[in-house]
Formats: structure tokens, sequence, C-alpha cells
């Protein structure tokens, strides 16, 4: 057989055994290239590190404990604005989504204070709460709020009436229909939602830990530049990129399969 | 199993692009006795989808009133069972799930109520599909379950918008083969609405010709049953009444 169809059969074959390595073979040519450009010494180290410096910067923050806990702080904020911001936006979503009084008084409102993005808060903010969790938690929660609100309200109209009817005349009252049928029915867009809020309210929270932070990875970013360390700058780069693929792959992507897409409410 | 009576209905809706009235429905009244199939047949547009609707109780009528039994009408009911059109399967529910909707909402347990929903789904021929979700079935199997559902939740009247006509033609026999089949097993009280002339007749104990909103007339079908197309096809007297029915559709 040709050598480079039997390499490719044997690369499906590890591929479906181990799906992660799928995930990794796009950044070959990425990481290749940067080794490349760095070993050329174009760049001076100390502007452009190596991969093998990042690695070693990595052995090395992690030995002495320091990106732990930075990140164990930026994820648990992180989940801490989710939770927040799904408990208060998806009921808020629904009521929008059902009442047109709620939707008349509220979509307006709405509208206007999304446009008010995160960091446009932070002077404000930092006058009010001073540089601390408040000011950061205000902020993650605000971010993570507007995209689940409006989806879910988007998610809740499009929900056929065909089946609101459909389950009146089988019998279901009002607070029975929206937890069999408008919940359920909204539940891909909400998944939207959260995954647009969990993207910004992410971006959002390193921002916030490089103004007002005392720690985190954004803080462990800023510091570096205080520091002049380019190495750990990119490091916190690349550490951001792989928390959002695996918030994203693990959690986000299955509970999408399980949901929308097996019920056909989503193409795959 | 009650009786349906709709006395004097009319709809007139506003349509508000055209700042005009349109009036939809128009002083209609029908009666549909116990156990009793009737077809509502009429061209496009004539108000066959919604006198359905007012007798589900979607949508309010102008004028008039709508009796199942002795209870008026007021809003939508487990008494009325409907099929729908577009199926209106609960996406996210299995088909058996689906078809034990109706008692679930009635407090049954889940024991008795999937009892209840194979019972139905073996009715429909749908046994083997009862893990499945809606979008893993064809368009025929899909309605079966949407008949099997309006059925397990046991109505006085079983009300049919136009239920086979999004399937491809040799299924819809099989379907509506069936549902003789099951109509004459468990005798529901059927109002069911078609513009498909052959439907209606095939189906129905009566039909009704709607024009404009109005009856135009009233047909008895006295066709023997079992009824099987394979059969009827040949028959002089459902050509007859097919035809009857016809000239008045296209008088309407
Ligand atoms: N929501 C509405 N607003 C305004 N006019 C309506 C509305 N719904 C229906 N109509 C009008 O009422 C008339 C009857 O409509 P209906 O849907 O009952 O007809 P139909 O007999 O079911 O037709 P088809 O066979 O095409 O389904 C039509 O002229 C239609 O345009
Ligand atoms: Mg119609």
């Amino acid at each position: 057989m040709n050598p480079a169809l039997q390499a490719w059969s044997l690369y499906a074959r590890a591929t479906k055994r181990w799906p992660a390595l799928a995930a990794l073979v796009p950044f070959i040519p990425v990481v290749a290239l940067w080794w490349i450009v760095a070993a050329a010494g174009v760049f001076p180290r100390a502007f452009f590190p190596s991969p093998p410096d990042v690695v070693r910067s990595f052995a090395d923050l992690v030995y002495k404990g320091i990106l732990p806990e930075y990140l164990e702080d930026s994820v648990a904020r992180l989940a801490v604005g989710a939770a927040a911001g799904m408990a208060i936006g998806i009921p808020l979503g629904l009521l929008v989504g059902l009442s047109r009084k709620a939707h008349a008084a509220l979509w307006p409102p709405l509208l206007f204070f999304q446009a008010i993005g995160d960091i446009a808060w932070l002077p404000i903010l930092l006058i009010w709460f001073g540089f601390g969790l408040a000011t950061m938690t205000f902020v993650i929660v605000y971010t993570v709020l507007f995209p689940v609100v409006l989806n879910t309200v988007l998610g809740v109209r499009s929900v056929p009436v065909e089946l609101h009817r459909a389950a009146l005349s089988l019998g279901a009252s009002k607070p029975r229909i929206l937890w069999e049928v408008v919940l359920p029915g909204a539940l891909p867009n909400i998944i939207t939602g959260l995954r647009n809020g969990l993207g910004y309210g992410w971006r959002a929270l390193i921002a916030a830990e490089m103004i007002v932070g005392t720690s985190g990875v954004g803080f462990l970013m800023f510091d570096a530049r205080r520091a002049g360390s380019v190495v750990e700058i990119v490091l916190g780069m690349i550490v951001l990129g792989l928390l959002w693929y695996i918030v994203d792959a693990w959690v986000l992507a299955p509970i999408e399969r399980a949901t929308g897409q097996r019920w056909g409410l989503v193409t795959r | 199993m009650k009786s349906l009576a709709i006395r004097n209905l009319s709809k007139t809706y506003f349509d508000a692009y055209a700042g005009a009235h349109v009036d939809a429905v128009r002083d209609v009244s029908l009666e549909v006795p116990e156990g009793e199939f009737v077809s509502i047949v009429g061209p496009s547009g004539c108000g066959k989808t919604t006198i359905l609707n007012m007798v589900a109780g979607f949508i309010a009528p102008s004028s008039g009133e709508i009796l199942v039994g002795d209870h008026a009408v007021a809003g939508p009911g487990p008494d009325r069972g409907v099929v729908f059109q577009s199926f209106a399967l609960f996406p996210w529910k299995t088909v058996l799930e689906n078809v034990a909707f109706g008692p679930k909402m009635r407090g049954v347990g889940k024991p008795e109520r999937e009892r209840i929903a194979r019972e139905f789904l073996s009715l429909a021929g749908l046994s083997h599909a009862a893990e499945r979700y809606p979008n893993e079935l064809s368009g025929g199997m899909q309605q079966r379950v949407g008949v099997a559902r309006a059925l397990a939740n046991e109505p006085d009247v079983l009300l049919m918008d136009e239920p086979f006509a999004s399937v491809d033609a040799q299924t819809r026999m099989t379907l509506q083969e069936e549902l003789t089949r099951i109509w004459q097993e468990r005798r529901s009280t059927v109002l069911f609405i078609t513009h498909d002339v052959p439907e209606a007749v095939f189906l129905a104990n009566r039909v009704v010709v709607l024009s404009k909103g109005r009856v135009l007339e009233e047909v008895d079908i006295p066709l023997p049953r079992p009824r099987r197309w394979d059969a009827l096809v040949e028959s002089d007297d459902f050509k007859a009444l097919a035809n009857q029915v016809l000239q008045l559709v296209r008088s309407a």
C-alpha cells in the first residue's frame, strides 16, 4: 500500500481511539512555525520566547504553586459568575419571553444595558466598590447575564405555538407547560446564550483581573508585564485558550449532543 | 365519549395589514352525535381550520357556542384531543413519553401511564419505535404517534385538521385505513377536517361541505364498514358519493 495512505489510515484509527488527538494535531503547524521563528533568532529571546521556554516557565510556575492558585481563582470567579448569571438570566428570559407585559417593560432596558459592555462599567464600579472582588463579580455576572437572557427570550419565542396547543389540549397546566414544553424547547438557545455568555465573561474576567485583580490568570499576565517577562505573558495566553477549549469541549458540547442535537432541533 | 354541538358559530378576524375585517366563519351549526365520524371539506380558505381551532378552544369565537356533551367550551382542554397537520410532537420526548403525556398530566403514575402508552402504540402499530425520538421517524410514523397520543388521553371528542396532508399518497391511504379500523374499534366522536374529497368520503359517516365560511350541504355516507381502499375504489356507491361531494365542493 501507498505509505501516505497507510499513514492516513493509522491517523484515522488513532484519532478514533483518542479523540483528543484530533484536537491537538491542528496545532502542530502553529507550534512548529512559532518554534522555527523563535529558533531563527529574528527577535531577541526575551521578546519572543520559544515553545521550550514557555514549557519551562509553566513547570516553574506550577512548581511554585502560583499557576494552580491563580487558575483556581479565575475559574472559581467564572463559575460563580456563570451560576449567578444563569440563576438570574434564565428565569428573567422565561418571564420576558412568555409575558407580553414583561416584554414591553423589560426589553428596551435590556437592550440598552446590554450595549454598555462589561469593561465600560469598570470606571464607575471602581469608584463605587473599589479594587476588589465586588467589582470583579459585578462585571462577570453582568457579562454572562445578557447573552443568557436575550437567548432565552429567543428560545422561548421559537417554541412553535402548536406545541403549546398540543400540551394544553392534553390537559397540561401553565406551570407544567413551562417545565415540559417551554424550557426544553428553549434549551438549545439557552445553551447558545450560555456559551456566548461564558465566552464574553471569560474575556471580561481576564480584563477585570488585569485592572483590579490581586490574583488570577489576568493578574498573572499583567504582573508579568510589569516584570517584563514575555514568557509568562505567552503562557497566560495559552492557558486562556486551553481552558476555554476544555469548557467548550468537555462541558458545553456534551450537553448540546445530549439535548438539541439528539432531538433534531439543531443541526449537527 | 360525548357528542359535539356547534351552534351559530361565527368568527371575524381583523386583518391589521389590510385594515379590514374577514368573516372566516359565518353562522355555522353542526352536530356530531356521540360515536360518529364527521368530515368537513371545502376549498382552501373556507374556514375549516378556524372552526377546528374554535372547537379546540385555541381561539375564541366572535359569536355562537360549542358544546361537548352539555358542557360549553371555553378554552383548550383534555376533553377534546387534537391531531395536528404538523404532528406537533414534543421533540425532546421519546415516542413513548409523547404518548404518555396526557395521562402524565392527569397524574397517572409512571408504570401505569407507560402501560397505557404501549397499548396505544401497539394500536397504531408502533410498538417497535417506543424509545425513539420523533426526529428519527418518518412523517407517517410521526402522525401515527400524533393519533396515538391524542387517543391515549381518552378524549370525549377527537379533532383532526388535515392530519395526513403532509405524507405521501401510499402512506396516506394506509393511515386512512388504520384510522377507520381504530375508529371502529373505539367508536370515538371525530371531527375530521380535510380538503381531500375521497378522504372525507372514505372516513366519514357524514360529510359537511363548507363554502366561504358557511355550511353548504351535509351528505350522509352509508358505505359499509370496514372500509378498505382496494374494495372501495371499485365501488359504484363510493364513486357516486365522492362525485356528489366533489360537485358540491367545486360549486363552493
Ligand atoms: N389570524 C388570522 N387573521 C386574519 N385572517 C385570518 C386569520 N386566520 C385565518 N384567516 C382568514 O380566514 C379565512 C379562513 O382561514 P382558515 O385557515 O380557517 O381556512 P382553511 O379552510 O383552513 O384553509 P386551508 O384549506 O388552506 O387550510 C381565510 O380567508 C384566512 O385568510
Ligand atoms: Mg386549514
